[in-house]
């Protein structure tokens, strides 16, 4: 069976430390207000029975995505192993992907801007022309996923080859790997567990799993 | 955008809260930074696996911020105050040197210590000690120069967890504490945020605990990240802790008993079964002056030490002849007496304390605390042992933590007492799965908390308190927080004593002395360095210590921005930041917070880029500093002996020490620091330099897990913890009130009030209403309680500056303004995002209102430590900060010196721009 | 993403702001020129050159397409739209725009018969392709029902029918499509109603069924009732001025209409967890959804 990436996140874990979302920003050099990943911070409840959960978002790289679908240029493609990408060179900035996205994953910015209004050498450094006016989103680092493909190492187990915030999580919350093997961390992580998708009545079959409880015998994975 | 010619990833650290050491990696392309990653060569030996941090993200924007210090300042404004504009000009750095080196050898010229016996030079450094991480060998300089005072607090010390420090110390060389998050399976966490101060290896660690299915149960004010991610949360009222404490070992005690407690534990490793007297006094042997305990099998008080005896745990006995000794050594003879072990005095002490009583005070029901106890007690698992490295021992999964607000301030040390005696209970005090302490500061040696334990009086550890008899006694204070002469229990250990005196008062005392202050006046410092530290925004009533600081005849800044200390500086320093610069510092055994490894070993931060501008390095300012105040010899002398070091840089294998007549380059220091701890790490059998370090990053050696463990050295040793009874500490209040009154002062009496033998609840929220009325106000003109916390993203990091911290801080609820329970703001009128105020009788903040449900309806929280005027990027962001209002104050301090982050407020939408 | 400060903001359902006025535009004008192509084409073959109405038309489409090309990111690369037929309704709306310009002309040029209704079939494909492009885009509750296709195309049609009643001041014989204007604004009636109960059945945004709501009543009197009532009465009587007010009406209340639901009811789909973590030895929670009006998520 082929490949399918996907990521699995331990809602038990997460703490909403924002390491992720900072990881993220680090690896990819996002400019100032655009968050490949976040973590909401969800409340709900009344005093004194509240409950708060932190939810790490970001594209679900859906094997059945919406944004596909709508883009009129062919720019987002998906690929053998699930991953959704965005070719910047093709794309025109139409933003009908952004409204056909179920997540908010996806954002698109027009003018460079930097984190202390002029750039700093580091952001000249990294800065990419290619990303403005054109949609971008989280791409599961594919540049590291396909570096697997060279030095035979594998995605989600070893950190050179995993995606940044996956590696960053101090909770250990954030997991990784092929859901299409039955014998990955992943897929043993959540025979392990209980878990669920989001969204998944819009049809996306989305490739991020939610993890809320252990086995429902009360194994714990 | 071409790909980069030179691609490195350059092993360091990150220490700048207290909850590191956590390895990082720095991607450097073409000699700039761009990249902050885990490193994962360190995951088999760091708790957290290699990683770091949201805060170490930022060191990247730290780095190239543009708004940084980057060449030596000099003021050209004479005049100080918040309006008034240094006008720094830049300067070189043998100007700047120079300027600081007269000033300083002028002092030495005059005498390191002035007319009122205080150090003319003071220094003050920020978070909990981390800047000694990133100072290079400045601590060399600093032990070379001689007296330094050191107590101008920025907060820590009083809003750290202050008398969790200095008991937790006293009882079981705790100064942190934590639960055995490893091997835990309940915990009972009053306001400690774990999951927000705790660091990756907090984090980490009971990530792992909630999925193997422990049980904590946070109890707070407020539903914070910790209680979020808690099984309960129990909304308790602010400062009434204490109660629900007793509450609980009330339940313990009488509702249980003390057959389903750990028995063998109270026997034999508390002061339970010593007898205690009428006058409050143990009853000691009439000759050997031990304390007199029951032995069940002869039917007689004899020594607590005497070989062969079945102590009694509980009950009253009639002793025939006892001797007790109060302060000052005043001894009362008596004969036929009764006496009852301090068991049965804590179980009689704690009768009126029952759950119904506490849920009137902490409103929390009595059924809530009855089962909270019961599950402790149950999941105490008393009589289960576990094996640790081939020994066994007791197996206790439960533990009591606490947070700031709960273990500082009044109150604090009913808490910590309680915490300590509720693990004593069943046992888990420092064993298995317990209550464990981490590290110790006032003790030594600091590296190992073990080596600290030797046998002292009463068949208790050894302690070091300040003295307070009649001839020993330090009338004239050495520093102008008064800690030697005011705190007994910080002890005799440097900066650290120092730092855990009252900080608060050597701010306070600049200005106005008690009335019947009959010491000398406290002088300015001639010279005040600060490093890391912003006490005008991190300490209390914020504007007064801004106004203050602009008083000091000089003030010398290693400044990373201008801010709203430095403001008030004559000179500001750029020392190279995080990832500039070189140091080698210890890692491992354990540490602060949840930082005890299962090795121990040094790590290297290294400059993964060149310091940006004229930022230099601190070992290199500090090595021209000695050259050019002429304490060359000394430094070095200090370098050898290991201070800012690791080791001693001679061993009995080895000889790296420098050459006392040459001043060396900072990577010649740190390669023989490199060698010299290697040697000493591997017994000699391993010899590595700076540049394996650069490469490598780190070296550790194993270390057994029974180094967590205290219990198994006080059993070695034959010791006892000095609980549940306080009868030293009784005594050594009376002593300390015997000499303030003794020089006519009685200012500092309401504080001896805390040297009680068993703890008492003296209503301890209303201690700040008390203060309120006391200053004029009304108390219903301030009718909520204002709390703070912490955000990871903004804990100690200095990042207030850091544009990526500040957007995605945002994330999390409450860091955009004022958290108020969204009907108390209803009945308010105030909507999500309004602008409001929170005014206090001390002054008002401003921020947005951030509406949550998980808030008590009287308490309003705001995170971090804000309300910036002068640092960039922070001061236009318009954040409230509780510390703009929070008054400092006398009244408010107890005995250890520490206050508590709490204050009375009123709150009200504001127009935008309106104050 | 959602960069306000107030944290709810960044976990609710949020407007979203990358189609402004000029991608509504698209839909306003375009939708009204490509409806108004095919009420000309019914209109035609009885003897009044009702040219003009083809270039009006044809004007409209033109402005819509001309602010959506000031409105993408890369203009100068907007030939690339032409590269997904397979499954996006964007290419499809971008390739029949040149068929039905072209076919536009040539009406226009010879007034041939057979080129008006190529251009009228080719304008209800034309918005029928813009309908679909909203019901494409699964992140908008609002929009991702199949009977938002309905009511937009069906408003489109009332609005060309409506301009078409407008230059009944000119040609005074379009008087009588004010009947037809009724008649269109009766079915556009019931699939705004349709569209209301799919929301409501399948739940929706708070925030959207606010808007919504708050439209419906000035939506139901102003943009069908009084319509109506004048194209019906101006159509049996005979009365331009009364068939022009009902055009206005109609092509104003339909360009209101699709301005909220592209810029002010098109929330996104936020954020929802069916439960809620077990922390240690709590139990899983129920479910949030933030900002929906569902007892439970689904």
């Amino acid at each position: 069976m082929s490949t399918r990436f996907a990521m699995a996140i331990d809602l038990r874990r997460c703490v909403g430390c924002q390491t992720c979302t900072a990881a993220c920003k680090s690896a990819n050099a996002t400019p100032p207000g655009v968050q490949w990943r976040r973590v909401l911070d969800i409340e709900d409840g009344r005093f004194p029975d509240v409950s708060r959960t932190f939810l790490p978002v970001a594209c679900m790289h859906c094997a059945n995505p919406p944004c596909m679908h709508v883009c009129p240029t062919t720019a987002t493609k998906q690929r053998e192993d699930g991953l959704v990408t965005i070719d910047y060179d093709l794309c025109i900035g139409c933003s009908n992907c952004i409204m056909a996205c179920p997540y908010d994953a996806r954002s698109i910015e027009h003018t460079p801007h930097y984190a202390y209004g002029e750039p700093m050498q580091s952001e000249t450094a990294r800065f990419d022309p290619d990303r403005l006016s054109v949609a971008t989103k989280c791409t599961f680092c594919k540049d590291r996923l396909d570096l697997a493909a060279v030095t035979g190492q594998t995605p989600g187990v070893d950190p050179e080859v995993t995606p940044a915030c996956v590696n960053s999580c101090i909770s250990g919350a954030m997991h990784f790997g092929d859901v299409n093997d039955p014998d990955s961390n992943i897929s043993m992580l959540l025979g392990g567990t209980q878990h669920f998708r989001m969204h998944e009545e819009l049809g996306t079959d989305p490739s991020v799993y939610y993890i809320w409880d252990g086995a429902k015998n009360g194994a714990d994975a | 955008m071409s790909a980069a010619k030179n691609v490195k990833r350059v092993p360091t650290l990150c220490y700048n809260c207290v909850s590191g050491p956590d390895f990082m990696k720095v991607k450097v392309e073409d000699g700039i930074a761009t990249e902050i990653e885990p490193n994962f060569d360190a995951q088999d030996v760091h708790p957290a696996h290699g990683r770091v941090c949201v805060k170490a993200y930022g060191l990247v924007q730290k780095t190239y911020n543009p708004n940084r210090i980057l060449t030596p300042m000099k003021r050209t404004n004479p005049k100080k105050g918040r309006d008034e504009d240094p006008l720094f000009a830049p300067i070189s750095w043998d100007e700047a040197l120079d300027i600081v080196a007269a000033r300083l050898k002028s002092i030495r010229a005059k005498g390191q210590v002035d007319e009122s016996g205080l150090p003319r030079l003071a220094v003050s450094f920020g978070h909990g000690g981390t800047p000694a991480n990133y100072m290079g060998s400045f601590p060399a300089f600093l032990a070379a120069w001689g007296p330094i005072d050191y107590s101008f607090g920025s907060g820590q010390g009083v809003k750290c967890v202050h008398s969790e420090h200095l008991y937790g110390e006293f009882w079981h060389r705790a100064f942190t504490v934590a639960a055995d998050t490893p091997n835990t399976r309940y915990i009972i966490s009053l306001g400690a945020n774990v999951e927000v101060t705790g660091g990756p290896c907090a984090v980490t660690r009971h990530a792992d605990a909630r999925v193997r299915g422990y049980k904590r149960v946070h109890v707070e004010p407020h539903l914070s990240i910790t209680g979020a991610c808690s099984a309960e949360w129990v909304p308790i009222r602010p400062k009434t802790d204490p109660a629900f404490l007793f509450a609980l070992i009330h339940v313990l005690l009488h509702e249980h008993g003390l057959a389903k407690l750990d028995i063998a534990f109270l026997r034999d490793r508390t002061a339970s079964p010593y007898l205690v007297g009428p006058d409050g006094l143990y009853l000691r042997d009439f000759v050997s002056g031990k304390p007199l305990a029951w032995d069940e099998a002869t039917g007689q008080a004899v020594a607590f030490d005497t070989p062969g005896i079945v102590l009694a745990v509980d009950g009253r006995y009639r002793v025939a002849k006892a001797a007790t000794v109060d302060a000052d050594a005043a001894r009362c003879e008596y004969s036929n007496v009764e006496g009852a072990t301090a068991y049965r005095m804590l179980v009689d002490h704690v009768a009126r304390y029952t759950p119904e009583w506490a849920a009137g005070i902490c409103d929390v029901p009595a059924a809530t605390i009855r089962r909270i106890a019961g599950e402790y007690l149950e999941a105490a698992s008393i009589g289960a042992t576990i094996e640790i490295d081939g020994k066994t021992l007791a197996f206790r999964p439960v533990a009591v933590t606490l947070g700031k607000s709960v273990n500082n301030g009044w109150g604090a040390f009913e808490c910590c007492w309680s915490r300590t005696v509720l693990a004593a209970l069943v046992g888990a005090l420092e064993s298995p799965g317990g209550t464990l302490g981490t590290t110790v500061r006032v003790n030594r040696p600091q590296d190992n908390r073990h080596l600290s334990v030797k046998p002292g009086e009463d068949g208790f550890m050894a302690q070091h308190f300040n003295p307070t008899g009649s001839n020993s006694w330090r009338p004239v204070p050495e520093t102008r927080n008064l800690h030697s002469t005011l705190v007994p229990i910080v002890g005799r250990n440097g900066g650290w004593s120092q730092a855990l005196g009252p900080t608060q008062l050597a701010w306070m005392f600049q200005e106005n002395t008690p009335a019947d202050w009959t010491m000398p006046k406290p002088t300015y410092p001639e010279m005040w360095i600060v490093y890391r530290s912003n006490p005008s925004i991190s300490f209390w009533e914020s504007r007064r210590l801004v106004d203050a600081a602009a008083r000091f005849p000089f003030m010398v800044a290693f400044a990373y921005t201008v801010d709203e200390t430095n403001y008030m500086a004559d000179l500001l320093l750029p020392e190279a930041s995080d990832l500039e610069s070189t140091q080698v510092i210890r890692m491992g055994a354990t540490k602060y917070m949840e930082q005890f490894w299962d090795c121990h070993g040094v790590v290297l931060r290294q400059a993964a880029v060149a310091p940006q501008g004229e930022a230099r390095d601190f070992t290199w300012i500090t090595t021209e500093l000695a050259k050019r105040t002429g304490l060359l010899p000394e430094y070095i002398a200090a370098l050898n002996r290991g201070i800012a070091g690791v080791s001693a840089l001679k061993g009995k294998d080895y000889d790296y020490s420098l050459d006392p007549a040459t001043p060396p380059e900072p990577d010649q220091i740190w390669d023989s620091v490199c060698r010299a701890a290697t040697m000493t790490l591997s017994d000699g059998k391993e010899e590595h330099g700076l540049d394996w370090y650069k490469e490598h990053g780190f070296y550790a050696v194993p270390t057994s897990r029974l180094e967590w463990y205290l219990t198994p050295t006080m059993e070695k040793q034959g010791l006892r913890y000095e609980l549940p009874y306080q009868e030293r500490l009784l005594r050594i209040g009376r002593e300390l009130g015997n000499r303030l009154h003794e020089q006519k002062m009685h200012w500092w009496d309401e504080q001896l009030s805390e040297y009680v033998a068993l703890p008492v609840w003296d209503n301890v929220p209303a201690r700040w209403e008390r203060e309120l009325v006391n200053s004029g106000a009304r108390i219903e003109d301030f009718p909520f309680w204002l709390l703070t916390t912490k955000s990871m993203q903004y804990h100690a990091g200095g990042n207030a500056a850091i544009a990526m911290m500040h957007e995605i801080s945002e994330n999390v609820r409450g860091n955009t303004g004022v958290i108020i329970n969204a009907d108390t703001a209803a009945e308010l009128g105030i909507a999500e995002g309004d602008r409001v105020e929170v005014r206090s009788h001390v002054g008002a903040t401003y921020g947005k209102a951030s509406l949550t449900q998980g808030m008590r309806p009287d308490t309003l929280v705001i995170v971090g430590q804000f309300d910036h005027w002068a640092t960039p990027f922070a001061k236009d962001t318009e954040r409230a900060s509780l510390n703009t209002i929070a008054p400092m104050s006398l009244e408010l301090t107890d005995a250890t010196g520490s206050g508590a982050d709490i204050v009375r407020v009123a709150v009200r939408r504001m127009a935008r721009g309106a104050a | 993403m959602n960069k306000s400060r107030n944290i709810g903001d960044r976990t609710l359902p949020r407007q979203q702001r990358n189609w402004d006025g000029r991608a509504a535009a698209n839909f306003i004008c375009g939708g009204a020129g490509g409806g108004l192509l095919l009420a000309t084409a019914l209109a035609s073959g009885r003897g009044a050159d009702l040219r003009p109405l083809l270039v009006v038309a044809l004007a409209l489409v033109g402005i819509g397409l001309l602010a959506v090309w000031l409105e993408i990111g890369r203009p100068w690369r907007a030939l690339n739209v032409y590269l997904n037929a397979a499954t996006s309704w964007m290419t499809r709306e971008a390739m029949i725009a040149p068929l039905l310009f072209a076919s536009g002309a040539v009406a226009i040029l010879f007034n041939w018969p057979a080129a008006f209704w190529v251009a009228g079939l080719l304008g209800l494909v034309y918005v029928y392709c813009q309908a679909c492009m909203l019901h494409a885009n699964k992140g908008i509750p609002a929009w991702r029902h199949a009977s938002c296709i309905g009511v937009v195309v069906t408003t489109d049609m009332v609005e060309g029918a409506g301009l078409l009643c407008v230059a009944a001041l000119v040609w005074p014989g379009l008087v009588f499509f004010g009947i037809l204007l009724a008649a269109l604004l009766a079915v556009r009636w019931l699939a705004w109603r349709k569209y209301l109960a799919s929301l409501r059945n399948a739940g929706v945004p708070t925030a959207t069924s606010q808007v919504l709501n708050a439209l419906d009543v000035r939506f139901v009197w102003l943009g069908h009732a009084a319509p109506a009532a004048l194209g019906l009465v101006g159509g049996l009587a005979g009365l331009p001025l009364l068939a022009m007010l009902a055009g206005i009406l109609a092509a104003a209340a339909g360009g209101w209409f699709k301005y909220t639901l592209v810029c002010r009811a098109a929330f996104t789909q936020g954020f929802a967890l069916p439960r809620t973590p077990s922390r240690g030895q709590s139990k899983a929670g129920l479910g949030v959804q933030p900002g929906w009006n569902r007892v439970r998520p689904i």
